[in-house]
């Protein structure tokens, strides 16, 4: 069938036996996209990794870092959201992972762990470099910590001061304690205002509800994975009390009307807008919405109505990179690693970004919105906790986590039902998943320190 | 001139507004300035701001999208159109073994969804590292439109007349150069609707899209748009510039060859 | 007859087969066998009938399955939408090429671009809002987009604005097949445009529009995930009230490491969508004998 005469179908041929060989499937005809591979007798290391999505610059940035890094060749590829995981996942199942990995906190790259993708870093970085970038408690198992971190989300919610200003509140004091809050709303609405909220329709607010609120009843971040494996209940009115406060607030009247078909962008843009008084955000925001408000955006930590020991504590959740288990060359990747995180690379990665990098190495000086170093001091440089539902099982993270905060905000649960359904979505992951099970109640152990 | 025929009128002019309505929002959507859109969102632009689009065409990467979702399609069709005709004349021209059986089967998997199809797949291309190449998607895609074009060209061979091949085959002429020099030239009807049917398949397809290829190089424009979706959600009339681009390449192929795009698309359907 | 190599046909046909024997075949056999086990990454252990048992009496593999039933209310819809419109054009007024042209044109542009479109439209403090509330329609004013109660009838709205297209023209091709004479006929008789319609046209189009209810029916079991997955922000929301079976597949194969599961998923609704194959070839060879 093929004309062997034809010189096109031979080179034809000759393309796709090149593209199989490759492996990884990083190469094919999409070569144009990415950097062209080295002659060099460097190491060469595949770097797959996450974040321009969210933080616009960070491309700029590691493009500077490969061309300025002589000791080896990194190869970095830029994931999409929905598979920097699982294709991790079944890369290193397949004997071809990168070296590099980005890893998102907790379950995110727990899981990789347990399944021995990826490699303890104690031993191949330096204890100083390692413990200053903070990788958090969820990134130990077993006495071993599998992730450095790479730059800090710290949780915040946002509160609008003009908007506080005109409705009498002081903008100065933002509310601590629950009874505050519901203070601060009922001002802001009579003022006339939406008094708090965001947009729930693509899930994330009520993730980061859950983040803020949840832990609130718990003593310590095992706690949460108790209820997971079923030592806990979240039928228990203290496990579900955060999502009861959220009906209190939309019975109330104080969530925006178009919280349930907003998207949580949109919904933080609200509150930079003075259209919401009180909203969820993430700090890596608040340079630019400080700079948009000349500084009008103050950040507060959830006011307190939960009983647990962690209560009342910054958030700061994390975002880290790690290396394979079978990386070819996983000195080279340490090495690499450490290269981030000298100071000069610490301060390449603030101007390329306009964020902070995690390391404490970081010379928070070089940070020029007063509102930015503010929040830094009081969540980074503070005693702090991390994010809760980064621990979360994916499976409960989809069925649960997220239906229950779009579900309540919009009056079709009620708390009480809210923890129903959670309870119900972990006995189900529990029966499809009982080998995670088995992980989780070691983890429990690293996770109650 | 019938009484009822003022009612049939408005009923069509209504229709067709309907039909227009969420185009014509998407056009003048993306007209507007950011702040307009947040003040009026249903009227008419003030002033034409074309600020939307310049950066979609120019700082996005709507072109490259565009240009994975060609590679695929013309890819595919390729594949898919030469291994069916290969396999529609021996079925429809040639007696052997089997032969019902194997065009009963393969006009059967027509009907299959194809996201019965994606977890097997998804797991032997991680292991063979074929995940976000495009030789492998265009695999699954040729796959997925061989049954139709099978049959579509199978009962258009078998309606040539037996007397064109006799008289070629008495001639001494052999298969491959009756397929090449008689069968198709005559096929061209036929083999246009495939490939129009085909062709949009790939382009439209969501599904295989965002499994198959998800580095952000091999995006293709279905996926892509989801992407740019999900990260401009906050600048609505930028999202809907992305979305006037996006449709510009099917809406001019629509005015220009619509006979051929209806037909396609029906028997697409009938798929 | 013809070529002297009794090997030639299976030449020809070498590609397609194997092609096919991939694309298709491997998966089948892969698909079932992987329902059998739990599979994390590309493999697992043997679990026999667990993958099946644990999604049979999941609430939210039913609720998936009723959501897709549910879509199935579209279709009476699409079909007398299409009926009407497609006669409407049958009359050949002045102008039909025109309107033929922009009542086809939904089919035009493609799920991911309309559902983007109609996202923003339908947002609570969206156009179509403020239009209702302008209209003093206040009661209307749903939140289309994010009530959970709500959302599907969305989604539903939007298949039905889109497919409705396909049947017009599906619908119009037939009519215009048809002999005239009847209509002529009918019309001398002093038929008005209903009865002509009802008795005469109508009849002669069941063919069409029973395949055009089968197509249907298979689209709204198993080709809805473009539909879904962007209105609903990729995984079934608001809650899980835009959950279908397809996006239930994609979710466990992709967002909670469960391609067992999903096998299991994929199995059972290949084994529904053969049947309904079946019911579509029985309808299509009547389609044809009654052309012919």
């Amino acid at each position: 069938m093929t004309d062997k005469a034809n010189p096109a179908q031979q080179i034809g041929r000759r393309k796709f036996l090149q593209t199989t060989a490759a492996g990884a499937g990083t190469l094919a005809l999409g070569s144009l996209f990415g950097p062209l591979p080295a002659q060099a007798k460097n190491p060469e290391l595949n770097m797959w990794w996450w974040g321009e999505q969210e933080l616009p610059g960070l491309q700029a940035y590691i493009n500077e870092s490969v061309a300025k890094y002589t000791a080896a060749t990194v190869k970095p590829m830029l994931q999409e959201t929905a598979v920097v995981i699982s294709q991790f996942q079944t890369a290193a199942a397949a004997g071809t992972p990168p070296d590099l990995q980005y890893l998102w906190n907790g379950i995110y790259h727990m899981e990789s762990v347990w399944l021995g993708y990826l490699k303890p870093l104690n031993g191949l970085m330096s204890e100083d470099t390692l413990r200053a970038s903070n990788p958090t408690i969820l990134s130990n198992y077993g006495g071993n910590t599998y992730r450095a971190g790479w730059y800090p989300l710290p949780m915040v919610w946002y509160y609008n001061k003009d908007m506080f200003d005109k409705a009498g509140l002081n903008a100065d004091t933002p509310p601590t304690t629950w009874p505050e809050l519901l203070d601060a709303c009922e001002k802001l609405k009579i003022a006339g205002f939406e008094p708090l909220g965001g947009g729930v329709q693509d899930g994330y607010w009520a993730e980061w509800y859950m983040s803020h609120a949840f832990v609130q009843s718990l003593d310590t971040v095992g706690e949460a994975v108790e209820l997971f494996i079923g030592d806990k209940d979240f039928n228990d009115p203290r496990y579900h009390e955060c999502w009861v406060r959220l009906e209190e607030l939309r019975k109330l009247g104080y969530l925006n009307k178009d919280m349930p078909s907003l998207e949580l962008y949109p919904g933080i843009d609200l509150v930079v807008a003075g259209k919401l008084g009180i909203g969820q955000s993430v700090g890596s925001r608040l340079p630019a919405d400080s700079k948009a408000t000349n500084g009008r955006i103050g950040s507060m930590v959830m006011p307190v109505f939960g009983k647990g020991k962690l209560a009342g504590k910054p958030i700061v959740d994390m975002q880290g990179l790690g290396i394979s288990e079978k990386s070819a060359n996983p000195e080279a990747a340490a090495a690499f690693l450490e290269y981030l995180n000298t100071p000069e690379r610490l301060e390449a990665f603030y101007k390329a970004t306009g964020w902070l990098p995690s390391s404490s190495r970081f010379n928070s000086d070089l940070i020029q919105d007063a509102s930015v170093k503010n929040m830094w001091k009081a969540w980074g440089q503070s005693p702090n906790i991390t994010n809760v539902t980064s621990l979360m099982p994916g499976q409960f993270y989809e069925q649960a986590a997220i239906p229950t905060g779009q579900q309540v905000v919009q009056g079709k649960l009620t708390g009480e039902q809210a923890g129903e359904l959670a309870a119900r979505v972990a006995k189900e992951w529990r029966e499809f998943n009982p080998d995670l099970v088995e992980k989780y109640q070691k983890w429990v152990i690293d996770l109650s320190k | 001139m019938s009484i009822t025929n003022p009612f049939k009128q408005v009923v069509l002019i209504t229709a067709s507004i309907i039909a227009m309505l969420p185009s014509a929002f998407m056009v003048m959507t993306a007209l507007k300035s950011q702040d307009e859109y947040t003040f009026d969102k249903v009227g008419l632009t003030d002033a034409l701001v074309l600020t939307h689009f310049k950066a979609v065409l120019f700082d996005s990467p709507f072109f490259l999208w565009m240009l994975n979702s060609a590679i695929l399609a013309i890819g595919a069709v390729v594949v898919g159109t030469l291994v069916s005709c290969c396999g529609a004349y021996a079925i429809a021209r040639m007696q052997f073994r089997g032969r019902d059986t194997i065009f009963a089967i393969s006009t059967s998997l027509m009907a299959v969804p194809p996201v019965v199809l994606i977890v097997p797949l998804f797991v032997v291309y991680s292991q063979l590292g074929l995940i976000s190449t495009f030789s492998g998607a265009i695999i699954i895609y040729a796959g997925l439109i061989t049954p139709f074009s099978v049959y579509l060209l199978t009962t258009f061979f078998r309606t040539m007349p037996q007397e064109l091949f006799d008289a070629a085959f008495v001639d001494g002429v052999k298969h491959h150069q009756i397929l090449r020099h008689i069968v198709l030239p005559l096929s061209i009807p036929a083999l246009v609707t495939l490939l129009v049917v085909n062709a949009l398949f790939v382009w439209n397809d969501l599904l295989i899209a965002v499994i198959f290829l998800q580095d952000d190089g091999k995006r293709t424009l279905m996926a892509g748009i989801s992407v740019f979706q999900g990260r401009y959600n906050n600048q609505i009339p930028l999202s809907m510039a992305g979305m006037v681009v996006a449709s510009a390449p099917m809406i001019i192929l629509y005015i220009s060859f619509q006979r051929y795009f209806i037909r396609g698309l029906m028997a697409g359907a009938i798929k | 007859m013809t070529s002297s190599n009794k090997l030639t046909p299976y030449i020809y046909l070498a590609p397609m087969l194997a092609l096919l024997a991939f694309v298709f075949g491997f998966s089948f056999i892969r698909v079932f066998e992987f329902s059998f086990k739990m599979v994390r990454g590309i493999d697992g252990p043997w679990i026999g009938l667990r993958n099946y048992q644990l999604v049979l009496s999941q609430p939210l593999f039913w609720e998936s399955v009723k959501h897709n039933l549910l879509l199935l209310l579209a279709i009476p819809a699409m079909v007398g939408i299409a009926l009407l419109l497609s006669l409407l054009l049958y009359d050949r007024l002045r102008g039909w090429k025109i309107y033929r042209t922009i009542l086809f044109f939904p089919y035009i542009l493609a799920i991911p671009i309309i559902a983007v479109v109609m996202k923003q439209m339908f947002q609570f403090s969206g156009p179509v809002n403020e239009v209702l509330r302008w209209l003093s329609l206040d009661f209307m004013t749903l939140d289309w987009i994010g009530s959970t109660d709500v959302a599907l009838w969305t989604v539903m709205l939007l298949i039905i604005w889109r497919e409705s297209a396909l049947g017009v023209i599906l619908f119009l091709s037939r009519l215009l097949s048809l002999d005239e004479a009847l209509i002529e006929a009918a019309r001398l008789d002093g038929a008005n445009w209903w009865q002509r319609a009802w008795y005469v046209l109508i009849p002669q189009m069941r063919s069409v529009i029973e395949f055009y209810v089968v197509i249907s029916v298979i689209t709204m079991l198993s080709a809805v995930f473009a539909y879904v997955y962007m209105m609903g922000g990729g995984r079934g929301g608001p809650g899980t009230s835009t959950m279908v079976t397809e996006l239930y597949i994609y979710n466990a194969l992709t967002r909670t490491s469960l391609p067992g599961v999903a096998s299991a998923v994929a199995v059972m609704l290949f084994v529904v969508s053969l049947m309904l194959t079946y019911v579509l070839f029985v309808v299509r060879r009547r389609a044809d004998e009654e052309e012919a």
